[in-house]
């Protein structure tokens, strides 16, 4: 009522998205990337030699403990490396990967194998299954999935939550895997109620996907205690407060636990993996993503094995287009910006997005006009508005009063901000600094000296600085450079500012002698 | 007592400390009485005159006023000046005294002269404190005349009761009802700074 | 060659590609209706009304913005906005040194010395209506009575001009430019004198035509004659979702609510609903003036606290106050509460008790 609720832009930042493209099996590139660490937790340990032959669905990664799951070859081929490999960050960081060269067999490993009867197999054994098929929840968080389901002792789940609702807008992966594997997913979410011993289920699917919502209730029928459910169309739902609270009414705050609450959120494609894994005994060797974008000239859903580089998908749908210079892992609003195309797909890609450089992305900043967009946009509730006028004032505890660590990063503040605020890079940047405070660092100076100028526009310009702040004055200067052109010659003095930033200091502080 | 001392209470009085344009007390008066370039010259004139008495006496019975009550001292002491302006100027200037009313009396609680009896008077011998006195007095006066004399000008087309602006001028009454002293004084005080900054820039 | 983006940035990534000047430039074109409606209804004066004091405010923008040391901000339309604004709020034979006044008032006093856009606490607009209204109380309502353009009471262009560069309003030679009272001014002198509303606005409200006055077709400042014209621009933001519905309807309700309680109670003394609607500036007030991003409430409950004491303080300086019309005071008060407003309706944050 009165439209105080709270909740994203609803059906925002579509960026051309192909929702109703089928999904496309990518075929098999000439190499394969394996990064050893794809998900949270340790990472896993090269078991595989250069010049090895490995089976399909062979483990190359061994996992030694029980937080860490196990990595397979995701098809046949020869080991011809295990190197440093780009990932996908914009520091453009390595990291350790297996590199295979496929033999374009697919010559199964004899490891391979279903479990037999598994809706009457003991939970312990499914967990197993689940943690030797090197699956990860196929959100954002890739938290391996047999620890999820591994309630602590004296927690139970009674409801389990299956979210069928995209992470970011612009996606369609979830959506596709509802209509064309309704069945396999399903079936996933059987075992999984088996494995915690579950008596509900509610599935949440955005309303208007109708063929999803059609698809999974005709899956869904005659099976007990499965319940298909439309949610509004609202983002982001990959934060689980929000799916949790669509579905079940219960307001649960970033911190809370959901097993408190008896609660478990899975999500459509972890439970498609989950039936793979269990009943064909199928380790995670692929997975679907949405590849669009205003730069992509054909987008669509693929299927890729993991390791896949995104050059060979790229090049699968037609190529950049011309004059395109970014490219995004991840949605629009989380997604990482990766400075090449030999990055590998990972379990937790879930898009690989372009835009075109007029996608209105790089305006120049204006004032705050208190036009309220963001809160109306937060889902978490939260006012950026204020926030960032806090942060800018370097009122931090302020902010934290504010609940700044409410903030979940879902980056809708910012989509929407007329004035073209860095609003999220604000917040990271405050939360940085307030860390810093809690470990008893030096935090930056941001008491006295405005960190972020506070009316000027450019939120380079720090007056008092130290090293974090550089680096981001320097990051939002280069960028400002590349965006708005030198001739502004805003960016050019942003960076002056930032170098300078040390210079400065010593010359306030001899002012200040001076009175 | 060098002249170069003195000097500088001069200076200090008339700008660098200047009572309102830089220390931003005794607003009461200023803000309330500034309706014309007139009344800001009479009540500063007043002010002058009972800074200059208060210093001087506080200045010579400060040896002998025991500190705890150093303060009341210093009220009556400028109580009994605040009535001898009062009493005369209702004989001699009475039409003045019937404008200004209720803020004649009110010199009593102006901070500019407690503050410099306290500060300075309390502490200096009888000479400087006489300068002293006159000079942030006379400082006071600028202030009021300059805020009285825009806002008359602006409010009412006139200067001293001149008419200055002719016919075609539209006075703008909102100059001398309050909001207009607020306005006047911040527009005034953006000035005085830009004097001084410039100024200091020059010197540096 | 391996790199693909020169350009590294953090999310999000997109945008929904809107902007501080798209938002002015909307307010603007929800505008112009009203504004061609106010330059039809009274003729040229109005024209030049506008055109002057929308003038004024860009250069003094400009002015001050170079004093300042800051890039000119002209283009981002926020001081054009505020000027058409302000001439909205002003008589039709407004002179030229009025508009000007209030221009540059608008600007330098209301918005540049906060800081500049978004920095102020009172909406320009008003704030400037607030200072002409009490610097030159005669000027501010001379309510000469509507002249149609094309029409036979219509000034030519040469007459307009003298009336605007002047300020002569009903000088000998223009003999027809008597000034007539409006109806809210009307109600309150002839009440005032122990007269029922009946009497006052005429038996049955007969002097007072409502058709005519949802059409503008009665005296009164530019922008109040214009209502249904406002009330069609405001409707486009709406749309366009410029602005949100809570303050226009709360403030419509804070002024009608009690305008029916009060009427039904006694009609002799308290005109109808429909009267306080359709005269006066409530509803470009409610859609153009309330609405002012920078200085209303951030959030959607603060926003409707806020729409309720505008409409409620309009309603009340109308009926009791020394004013016959209170828009512009009710806003500008509100304005100055808007702090405290968002300081206790923040949105309960997600999970957390309220």
């Amino acid at each position: 009522m009165f439209g105080f609720m709270h909740g994203g832009g609803e059906s925002a930042a579509d960026g051309g998205s192909p929702a109703l493209s089928a999904i496309e099996m990518l075929p098999i590139p000439q190499r394969l990337y394996l990064p050893l660490r794809q998900h949270a937790g340790y990472p896993s340990v090269p078991c595989v030699t250069v010049g090895q032959k490995v089976g399909k669905g062979e483990v190359i990664g061994r996992a030694d403990v029980w937080g860490s799951v196990p990595l397979h070859a995701p098809t046949s081929g020869t080991v011809v490396a295990v190197t440093a490999c780009p990932t996908g960050h914009p520091t453009g960081l390595t990291q350790l990967a297996v590199v295979i060269e496929p033999d374009g067999a697919e010559r199964w490993s004899e490891a391979v194998q279903g479990m037999v009867d598994p809706l009457n197999a003991a939970p312990s054994l499914l967990r197993e299954q689940i943690r030797a098929a090197g699956i990860v929840g196929l959100g954002d968080e890739c938290f391996p999935s047999h620890l999820k389901l591994t309630p602590p002792r004296g927690k139970r789940v009674d409801l389990l939550l299956i979210n069928g609702a995209e992470c970011e807008p612009g996606l369609s992966v979830h959506e596709r895997l509802m209509v064309e594997r309704a069945n396999e997913i399903l079936s996933g979410i059987q075992i999984i109620m088996r494995i915690v011993s579950a008596k509900q289920c509610f599935i949440g699917i955005e309303q208007g996907k109708s063929a999803a919502i059609q698809a999974m209730t005709q899956a869904a029928w005659g099976v007990a205690g499965v319940r298909v459910q439309g949610v509004p169309a609202m983002r982001p739902h990959g934060v689980r407060q929000q799916l949790v609270a669509a579905l079940t009414g219960k307001n649960l705050s970033l911190g809370a636990r959901l097993l408190d609450r008896r609660l478990l959120v899975h999500n459509v494609s972890t439970a498609c993996s989950i039936h793979d894994a269990v009943w064909r005994g199928r380790p995670l060797l692929s997975r679907v993503l949405t590849v669009a974008g205003g730069g992509i000239a054909r987008p669509a859903n693929l299927e890729a094995l993991i390791g896949t580089p995104l050059r060979h998908l790229i090049d699968h749908c037609g190529g950049l287009q011309s004059g395109v210079d970014q490219l995004f892992l991840g949605g629009p609003l989380l997604g990482q910006a990766v400075n090449t195309q030999d990055v590998p797909v990972l379990k937790s890609s879930t898009a690989v997005l372009s835009f075109l450089p007029a996608a209105g992305v790089a305006k120049p900043q204006q004032p705050c006009i208190r036009c309220g967009r963001c809160v109306e946009a937060c889902p978490m509730g939260l006012v950026p508005a204020e926030m960032a006028r806090r942060v800018r004032k370097g009122q931090l505890m302020r902010v934290a009063e504010l609940q700044l660590h409410d903030c979940t990063e879902c980056g809708f503040c910012g989509f929407v901000c007329p004035s073209h605020i860095p609003l999220l890079d604000t917040f990271r940047y405050a939360k940085w600094v307030l860390q810093a405070e809690k470990w008893g660092r030096q935090p930056p100076s941001v008491g006295g000296g405005h960190a972020l100028s506070e009316r000027d526009g450019t939120a380079g310009e720090p007056a008092v600085v130290a090293p974090p702040a550089v680096v981001m004055a320097e990051a939002v200067a280069v960028r400002e450079e590349v965006t708005v052109g030198s001739a502004s010659g805003k960016g050019a003095r942003a960076v002056r500012a930032a170098h300078a930033a040390r210079a400065a200091k010593a010359a306030k502080a001899s002012r200040d002698q001076a009175k | 007592m060098s002249d170069n001392k003195t000097s500088q209470l001069i200076t200090d009085g008339l700008w660098y400390n200047n009572g309102i344009f830089v220390q931003m007390l005794g607003m009461c008066p200023t803000l309330a009485v500034t309706t014309s370039a007139e009344n800001g010259l009479g009540m500063g004139l007043a002010t002058t005159f009972v800074l200059l008495g208060a210093n001087v006496v506080v200045s010579l019975i400060r040896n002998f006023i025991p500190s705890a009550v150093r303060i009341p001292g210093y009220i009556i002491v400028i109580a009994a000046f605040v009535t001898i302006v009062d009493l005369s100027m209702n004989a001699y200037l009475h039409d003045l005294h019937k404008v200004l009313g209720i803020f004649i009396p009110l010199i009593v609680v102006n901070c500019i002269i407690l503050g410099r009896a306290e500060a300075f008077a309390s502490k200096n011998g009888v000479f400087a404190s006489a300068i002293d006195g006159i000079f942030t007095g006379l400082g006071f006066t600028l202030a009021l005349v300059v805020l009285g004399s825009v806002r008359e000008l602006l409010g009412s087309g006139s200067l001293f009761g001149q008419a200055l602006l002719g016919s075609d001028f539209h006075p703008s009454l909102v100059f001398v009802l309050p909001p207009g002293a607020f306005i006047a004084l911040g527009f005034i005080l953006v000035g005085v700074r830009w004097i001084n900054a410039k100024r200091d820039n020059e010197a540096a | 060659m391996s790199q693909t983006n020169q350009l590294m940035k953090s999310s999000p990534h997109v945008h929904d590609g809107d902007s501080v000047t798209n938002v002015m430039e909307a307010v603007i074109w929800a505008l112009m209706p009203a504004t061609a409606m106010a330059v039809m209804i009274f003729g040229w004066t109005a024209l030049l009304v506008i055109v002057i004091t929308t003038l004024s405010c860009l250069v003094t923008e400009h002015l001050f913005l170079k004093l300042r040391q800051r890039p000119s901000a002209i283009a981002d339309r926020s001081a054009a906005l505020t000027g058409i604004l302000l001439a909205l709020t002003l008589p039709p034979h407004a002179p030229w040194w009025m508009c000007v006044a209030g221009g540059v008032f608008a600007i330098l006093v209301g918005k540049q010395v906060y800081g500049g856009l978004g920095y102020n606490m009172f909406n320009p607009a008003l704030i400037a209506r607030v200072f002409l209204l009490i610097s030159f109380p005669a000027q501010m309502t001379a309510w000469p009575p509507v002249t149609p353009l094309f029409s036979e009471q219509s000034y030519s262009l040469g007459d307009s001009i003298a009336i605007v560069m002047t300020g002569k309003v009903g000088a000998p030679e223009l003999a027809d430019a008597v000034s007539s009272a409006t109806p809210l001014g009307q109600y309150r002198t002839e009440t005032g004198l122990g007269k029922t509303v009946q009497e006052a606005l005429g038996g049955g409200y007969g002097g007072y035509d409502e058709v005519r006055a949802a059409g503008g077709l009665i005296g009164g400042s530019l922008g109040e004659t214009v209502r249904c014209w406002g009330r069609w621009g405001g409707g486009y933001l709406l749309r366009k979702k410029v602005i949100t519905w809570h303050i226009p309807v709360s403030m419509l309700a804070g002024c009608l609510v009690p305008a029916t309680i009060f009427w039904t109670y006694d009609p002799a003394h308290f005109p109808d609903p429909t009267f306080h609607l359709l005269t006066g500036g409530l509803i470009i007030g409610a859609f153009f003036m309330a609405t002012d991003m920078v200085t209303s409430p951030i959030t959607s409950k603060g926003q409707i606290i806020f729409g309720l004491g505008c409409g409620l303080l309009t309603y009340l300086i109308r009926t009791w106050s020394g004013y016959p019309e209170g828009v512009s005071f009710a806003v500008v008060i509100m304005n100055a509460v808007v702090p405290l407003i968002d300081q206790y309706t923040r949105p309960r944050v997600y999970g957390h008790m309220a």
